[in-house]
């Protein structure tokens, strides 16, 4: 009985965490455009008059969405046009399952994992998930009944596909690194050290791999450089059709999709909740100092960790999305076929051989 | 015939024309403002001058006569020169008070500065105050500070009206155009002299800052006021495209035709064009209500009380009262459809009364086209209307009841007794409710057509306006109900345009077939 | 490929760009946030309801219609202004004065603001100088289209 309370409260945790930072990512985009542009940003909602440098506008930008009109237009299929935003925002949402927030929390003599579900395979799970989502931009698209975002669409899901091989293909490399498929695996590996004192994290080990993961990941949330399958100015994208609450859905969902990258080049590569040279008991420095920790201090320091991490890859995504202008339909497919693809398999190929050379 | 060099360009012309003339025969302008085709040349303002080789000084243009073998310049240094010094020394009196002028933008100072001058004036002194506003007609406004004593209006006075009420008083600086001893001028044909002033210094009341010039469209028509036929400019404004104005029409000028008017138009026909705005009846009106109908309805229902009657052989019953405000084609088209085809035998004219002319322009005469009529073959004698009315069952009457001015209280009492009664009206008027249908038509100055004057002129004209609501041209009505009268149908079908019906009309009737335009 | 490269590295030399003034205007929200005067701000916006901008001297504002010296409008509705205007938002009527050295003033004189695109020319087209658009009010928007038609009486303030 108590395990299933345990998951009930790790699920509703973790889903309002990502939630909430998601829904606070939309003021943090503003808010950080503004300040990249000399601007101010989103600061004139309030309440009594209490601004908070901005902080209630997701709200009401929350508020505004729920009352505008919920248009489904005469000629779409009604069924499929109003299910696509919810399978969008399905398979990104349940990708948070698999995130290791943190190690082991003991509370009570019990061991309290802080992952919702520690698949075997969960690293699978995450890809599978994060594919599936395609299905959600397709519908939105064909069930509009209406060619531009049929044609969005169809972008969408062209660019997705492409960028899902490179996605995985720089994965490998990791995987011949961390001899596992689990998530939690992968994060406990990266906390050994190199040499005794570099952490062995994905950053170090897989560089390349990295770099294609990251690129490719991008294009995954297909935000701007990567925003072909909506293309404001060119084919105003597979979400033309949406109003209100169901628009906000999709909008909603591309910044849980920044999110679940951030976590995922976090857990991936930066070494998830690893804090460089603490261990269960507390610090212990390569040059031989100690400063010893208790349970508790250790398991926040974890999580503080894994969160400072993916704030700042969420920070990085903004960063780039209101840096580079949008790549045209072309360069996008060659850098995705003609350049990811290829880099990726010269990782796995390089890392193979470095493998068994070091043995 | 002498031959001249003007400009390098050679001109034969007639021993004894002046050069001006040579030159506009060759198309070549030469400012002037005191000359007038019309009038003597004056000589008085020395726009005109010319250089002439061999002569040691400029000569006038309008009143020096070719010789054979004259090398005239027009563009010369010297004239150029000349030119803006007569211009600096008009203009050194001259008020520049072109806003409120309602002759700027057809004012021929305007326009020679703007051509030939383009000077900074170096005239320090004050200009000369005068009297800016005096009336010197009933018509007319003067300014003495914009008058440049071209005398054309003492000259058109003297010579055309030979009223003689304006002349020039004083000398020098103070010598201004005035009446003698305050009689305003007082005659039929006084609104010629603020159209024939260059200047804005005699203007016309009823203009008087209603529109700027350079808003009016200027489209050629027919008086159509007397039987005279004057040639006129209808001067109307399209409008603005946010703000709606009160009338159309905002003033009649003379068009040059020396057959008929020369230069001038009588003062009835230049004043009273407010007929053409006022009062218009632009829309169907069936038993007294106005709820829409069209035309095509219209026509049918009318073919079909004809062609019941006409069935039944007692078209004789058809009335038919015509006004000659109908122009040559529409006259042919209702004798030929109701007297050819349907053969109702009870035509008659109800014209508005003659009244007094004068010897000049205006004719007794106030309906444009009794000549027409009578050349088609019509009876212009008015019926004895109590026989004439009885047993009618259908009545048409074509008016164009100018308010007042026609007599409609023989027909008031018997239009109840009449089956039914249809009135092609272009005004509202109040005989107009005592007919089951009324009509809208269009004036003389919104269709195109023919008209015949006093003399036997006939002059085509074309649309001057645009019809109002619901109008329609006589002769289209015409044209559509013998269509569906399917009497003849092969000879109406031919007519699509007053042109078209012209030239039959010329092939049936000797009288138009000879030029008497 | 060395090509490719230099794409690289202008892609990342962009980057650095924003980069830098994030934290440049960061660092002086920062300060601001704790109250600390700086000389330079974090960002140049001007927070318009509360902060206005002063007006430039030559900005075309509303309009207003001069007097003469006695109260009366300058304007002798000479209607170049009329002619002028490129989107047709004057309509002027001219009336008689008694005064003959004035002789012409308007008596209804309509700026369908609604309509107007402020290019000035009817400024430009005054010979009587008695059209200027320097009220420098620039605050006139209504909730209904006839408000925004301003008459002689409006336009005189």
């Amino acid at each position: 009985m108590s395990e299933w309370i345990i998951i009930l409260i790790k699920i509703i945790c973790a889903l309002v965490w990502f939630l909430v930072i998601a829904l606070y990512l939309t003021w943090v985009e503003r808010k950080e455009s503004a300040v990249i542009q000399d601007r101010i940003g989103a600061n004139r909602a309030n309440i009594w008059k209490f601004r908070a440098i901005g902080l209630f506008q997701p709200f009401a930008d929350a508020i505004k969405m729920i009352f505008k009109e919920d248009f489904t237009p005469k000629f779409s299929r009604k069924f499929l046009h109003n299910l696509a935003p919810f399978i969008s925002f399905f398979f990104v949402a349940v990708t948070i399952s698999a995130i290791p927030f943190g190690d082991v929390l003991r509370i009570g003599g019990r061991e309290i994992k802080l992952q919702v579900v520690d698949f075997n395979v969960s690293l699978l799970f995450v890809m599978a998930m994060l594919s599936l989502g395609i299905f959600g931009i397709i519908l939105a698209g064909w069930s509009s009944n209406n060619r531009y975002t049929l044609l969005g669409g169809m972008r969408g899901a062209a660019q997705l596909i492409s960028y899902e091989v490179a996605l995985g293909l720089s994965l490998i490399g990791l995987i011949l690194v961390y001899p596992s498929l689990k998530l939690s695996a992968i994060v406990h590996y990266q906390g050994e050290m190199l040499w005794g004192w570099l952490p062995k994290w994905g950053v170090f080990l897989q560089p390349l791999g990295l770099l294609i993961f990251f690129f490719a990941a991008l294009a995954e949330t297909k935000r701007v450089p990567f925003d072909l399958p909506e293309g404001e100015n060119e084919i105003v994208g597979f979400f033309t059709e949406y109003s209100g609450l169901k628009w906000g859905l999709f909008m909603f969902t591309d910044f849980m999709e920044v999110l679940i990258v951030a976590c995922l080049l976090t857990t991936l590569f930066f070494g998830g909740w690893q804090v460089p040279w603490l261990y269960a008991d507390g610090f212990h420095f390569p040059w031989g100092g100690e400063w010893l920790l208790p349970h508790g201090i250790v398991v926040a320091f974890q999580v503080l960790a894994f969160n400072l991490k993916v704030f700042f890859f969420c920070w990085l995504q903004i960063l780039i999305r209101w840096t580079y202008p949008r790549f045209r339909y072309d360069q996008v497919m060659d850098l995705g076929w003609k350049l990811l693809v290829p880099l990726s398999l010269v990782n796995i190929a390089g890392t193979a051989i470095l493998l068994s050379l070091i043995g | 015939m002498a031959k001249i060099l003007i400009d390098e360009r050679e001109c034969d012309v007639a021993e004894g024309t002046t050069i001006l003339k040579a030159a506009e025969s060759a198309g070549l302008q030469i400012p002037h403002l005191c000359y007038h085709k019309a009038f003597m040349p004056e000589g008085s303002c020395r726009m005109c001058l010319v250089e002439i080789e061999g002569l040691p000084k400029l000569e006038l243009a309008c009143s020096t006569q070719v010789r054979d073998g004259m090398k005239v310049s027009t563009k010369s240094e010297s004239v150029i020169e000349a030119r803006k010094g007569v211009l600096e020394c008009l203009l050194a009196d001259h008020p520049i008070d072109c806003p409120i002028c309602d002759k700027a933008g057809e004012c021929k100072l305007q326009d020679y500065y703007e051509e030939y001058g383009l000077f900074e004036s170096e005239f320090n002194e004050e200009k000369e105050k005068r009297q800016k506003k005096i009336e010197i007609g009933k018509n007319l406004l003067h300014d003495q500070e914009r008058c440049v004593l071209c005398r054309r209006c003492v000259r058109f006075l003297d010579e055309v009206t030979k009223t003689r009420e304006l002349g020039v008083f004083q000398r020098g600086v103070h010598a201004e155009v005035a009446t003698y001893d305050g009689i305003l001028v007082d005659n039929n044909y006084s609104g010629n002299l603020a159209e024939l002033c260059p200047v804005g210094a005699i203007t016309d009341k009823d203009f008087r800052f209603k529109t700027r010039t350079w808003f009016l469209q200027s489209r050629e028509s027919i008086c159509t006021l007397c039987s005279r036929g004057c040639n006129i400019y209808v001067e109307s404004h399209q409008g603005f495209s946010r703000f709606s104005l009160p009338k159309r029409v905002y003033r009649i000028q003379t068009r040059e035709n020396q057959m008929i008017n020369g230069f001038w138009i009588c003062d009835k026909g230049r004043y009273d064009y407010s007929y053409l705005d006022q009062e218009r009846l632009d829309k169907i009106v069936v038993n007294n209500s106005e709820d829409p109908q069209s035309w095509q309805e219209i026509t049918s229902i009318v073919a079909g009380e004809i062609g019941r009657l006409f069935h039944m052989k007692r078209s004789s019953h058809i009335g038919l009262i015509l006004q000659s405000w109908l122009s040559n084609e529409e006259l042919f088209l209702i004798d030929k459809i109701f007297r050819n085809d349907i053969n109702i035998g009870k035509i008659s004219f109800l014209d508005p009364p003659e009244e007094s002319s004068d010897d000049f322009l205006l004719t007794a005469e106030r309906t444009p086209n009794r000549r027409g009529a009578k050349e088609i073959g019509f009876d212009l004698q008015p019926a004895d209307w109590e026989k004439f009315l009885e047993d009618v069952d259908l009545l048409f009457v074509f008016a164009s009841p100018i308010k007042g001015d026609t007599d409609f209280s023989p027909l008031k009492a018997a239009l109840d007794k009449i089956e039914k009664t249809v009135l092609f009206a272009s005004h509202n008027h109040e005989i107009n409710s005592l007919f089951d249908m009324v009509l809208p038509m269009s004036l003389i100055a919104e269709k195109g057509g023919s008209l015949t004057n006093i003399v036997g002129s006939v002059q085509g004209f074309s649309p001057a306006l645009d019809a109002p609501g619901n109008c329609k041209p006589a002769w289209q009505f015409l044209v559509d109900l013998a269509k569906k009268l399917m009497i003849n149908f092969d000879f109406y079908n031919q007519f699509s345009s007053p042109e078209s019906i012209r030239e039959v009309m010329k092939k049936e009737i000797p009288y138009f077939r000879e030029e008497h335009e | 490929m060395i090509k490719a490269l230099g794409y690289f590295i202008a892609i990342i030399k962009g980057s650095l760009i924003t980069t830098r003034h994030f934290m440049v205007n960061m660092w002086f929200h920062t300060l601001k946030l704790f109250r600390i005067k700086t000389k330079r701000k974090g960002a140049v916006t001007i927070q318009y309801p509360e902060e206005k901008r002063k007006i430039a001297s030559r900005h075309r504002s509303l309009h207003r219609l001069l007097k003469r010296e006695d109260g009366k409008p300058r304007c002798v509705a000479c209607m170049l202004c009329v002619t002028v205007c490129p989107s047709e938002c004057i309509f002027v009527e001219a009336a008689e004065d008694p005064d003959p050295e004035v002789q012409k003033v308007p008596s209804i004189f309509i700026i369908d603001l609604s309509r107007c695109c402020f290019c000035g020319f009817c400024v430009e087209a005054c010979p009587e100088d008695a059209i200027r658009m320097d009220t420098g009010q620039i605050e006139f928007a209504e909730y209904s289209r006839d408000k925004l038609i301003y008459d002689l009486e409006k336009l005189m303030g």
